[in-house]
């Protein structure tokens, strides 16, 4: 059974329709404000909507396991109110997949020394990482990042990019980034979203096709030894 | 510092009942008959456990509303239940059935929160700021609801319904002190019990969402339940500020620990910081300082003392 959005539309977005089996990894790509996050807040039941089903329910008006376990998003951000909620706290609020131990995937993103620190004292970048733990421990059948990478040094974006290639605990990711070469490695099916509407929805190969990349960035990018470049 | 003020506060509550304006000779507080033992377990026993119990709830309650709003300026009175408490005991004065005003605060407080959720409960998804700016507007809309009820009292009317907004701890026999204790207990099981989701509160909307949580459904039951032990309390001494407000901050300030490690001693500290409160406010002066005096009075320089060695 798929994640499934089926005609959806809203201030952002038009005409969506698309499916990802369980199991399948997807790119979404897009220009800024072209509704990539709007269209996960949306595919999460973030944003309440009768046109998204997965596996048979409704994220939004389903509660509980039954939903954390179908579907989790990953935000550009961590966003916490209290000022003295720790790391740990935290991941164990999201820990649905048991059989991963919380040190584990603390090792496995070296930020052990990070368990026991308040959110509220991280660094963008570790914030991000803390999420990235977050979302193995939670270990949902569909799991959507938002910007996994965007506030990471060239090592941790190495490691991190490492990860999510390789990575068995996710079933399926969803991953909205704007960096085109993280996109080309990890060689996943891409989604293009422009003005709001799905112009794109197919292979990796196809979508950096050098001819579809000028129809699209108008030049601007390009593939240079194997990787994707901006041309600045 | 933490184990000390906890060994401070369990001497001030059995402490508290022994000191006042009239001295109780020890001997003769436990000597049935006597004028001591009557004023010993009529009045200032009950005194001390309502102080210590609608304190608790105060504070408790103000912990749970800054959460559930995740604004730290929210009270257990932000949405309007002190105002609703305050406006019913007004009508009730003034229609000259004073004797069951404590019925119509409770009424009052209650009907506040359920015209509140009704109101929000047709909006199309959850969204807390609107739900504090209705109860602002109701707020609002109470107090000028209650000038008229000043308009049409007499002198009298209009001195009782002054005192009330007061606060006030008088108080004679358990009566009262068992209802609170039920409401408190209530509130203290409800809160322990929605003590992980509460948790994940601490995070955004948002995270708690994802983790399954249905945040609307949580928060009404969690502010629902504040309001009733809180349209209790109010109902039996009157709104009293500051107590909702104060404490958890000085206690987070005290622990450095996230509100949800808080629970037992926001209830407890709130409950200590009335009993002081009501100490001080009834052995500085002949007649009684209101209570609602004092606890600003005692708490606002503690609060700016905190905030000042912090920064």
């Amino acid at each position: 059974m798929p994640l499934k959005i089926t005609d959806y539309s809203d201030a952002i977005l038009r005409d969506i329709t698309c499916e990802v089996a369980k199991g399948e990894h997807r790119i979404i790509l897009g220009d800024n404000g072209a509704g990539k996050t709007t269209l996960a807040r949306v595919l999460c039941g973030l944003t309440p909507s009768d046109h998204v089903d997965i596996d048979g329910i409704n994220p939004s008006r389903s509660f509980g396991t039954t939903r954390a376990r179908k579907i989790n998003y990953i935000p550009a951000k961590l966003e916490v109110f209290d000022t003295f909620l720790s790391v740990e706290a935290l991941l164990a609020l999201s820990h649905f997949n048991t059989a991963l131990p919380i040190q584990s995937v603390l090792e496995m993103l070296q930020i052990t020394h990070l368990r026991q620190q308040p959110c509220s004292r991280l660094s963008a970048g570790e914030s991000q990482l803390v999420l990235t733990a977050s979302a193995l421990l939670h270990g949902a059948d569909y799991t959507l990042f938002d910007e996994p990478t965007a506030n990471l040094d060239p090592v941790r974006m190495r490691e991190l990019f490492t990860l999510l290639r390789h990575d068995t605990h996710l079933a399926t990711k969803l991953i909205i980034t704007h960096n085109l070469d993280l996109a080309y490695q990890l060689g996943f099916d891409v989604i293009y979203l422009k003005e709001g509407r799905i112009v794109f929805d197919g292979s990796s190969d196809a979508f950096f096709d050098q001819a579809h990349l000028d129809a699209l960035y108008g030049g601007s990018v390009k593939k240079h030894n194997g990787h994707v470049v901006v041309v600045l | 510092m933490t184990r000390l003020l906890f060994v401070l506060c369990i001497i001030l509550l059995f402490a508290a009942p022994f000191f006042g304006q009239i001295d109780l000779p020890w001997q003769r507080l436990w000597q049935s008959g006597t004028m001591e033992h009557q004023v010993f377990f009529e009045l200032r026993l009950p005194r001390v456990l309502l102080a210590f119990l609608v304190g608790g709830v105060l504070s408790l309650g103000g912990l749970v509303f800054q959460v559930v709003f995740r604004n730290p300026m929210s009270t257990p009175f932000t949405l309007g239940v002190a105002s609703g408490a305050t406006l019913f005991t007004a009508i009730a004065i003034v229609a000259g059935i004073g004797t069951l005003s404590p019925l119509f605060a409770f009424g009052g407080a209650v009907l506040t929160v359920l015209i509140l959720f009704a109101i929000t409960a047709r909006f199309r998804s959850y969204d807390p700021t609107a739900l504090l700016l209705v109860g602002i507007a109701l707020s609002f809309f109470y107090a000028a609801a209650l000038m008229v009820m000043f308009y049409l009292s007499t002198l009298q009317e209009s001195y009782e319904i002054m005192r009330f907004t007061m606060g006030s701890l008088d108080v004679v026999g358990f009566g009262n002190i068992l209802l609170l204790g039920a409401a408190s207990a209530l509130l203290l099981w409800l809160v322990y019990h929605y003590q992980r989701p509460l948790q994940a509160l601490l995070t955004s909307y948002a995270f708690a969402y994802l983790q399954g949580i249905d945040v609307k459904k949580l928060s009404y039951t969690l502010l629902f339940g504040v309001s009733l032990a809180v349209g209790v309390a109010v109902s039996m001494t009157g709104p009293i500020g500051f107590v909702g407000l104060i404490i958890p901050h000085i206690l987070k300030t005290l622990y450095r620990t996230s509100a949800d490690k808080l629970l037992w001693q926001s209830f407890f500290y709130g409950g200590a910081f009335l009993v002081l409160s009501d100490l001080i406010a009834r052995n500085l002066t002949a007649n009684n300082l209101p209570i609602g005096v004092v606890t600003s009075f005692v708490g606002a320089p503690f609060f700016i003392y905190l905030l000042m060695r912090n920064k």
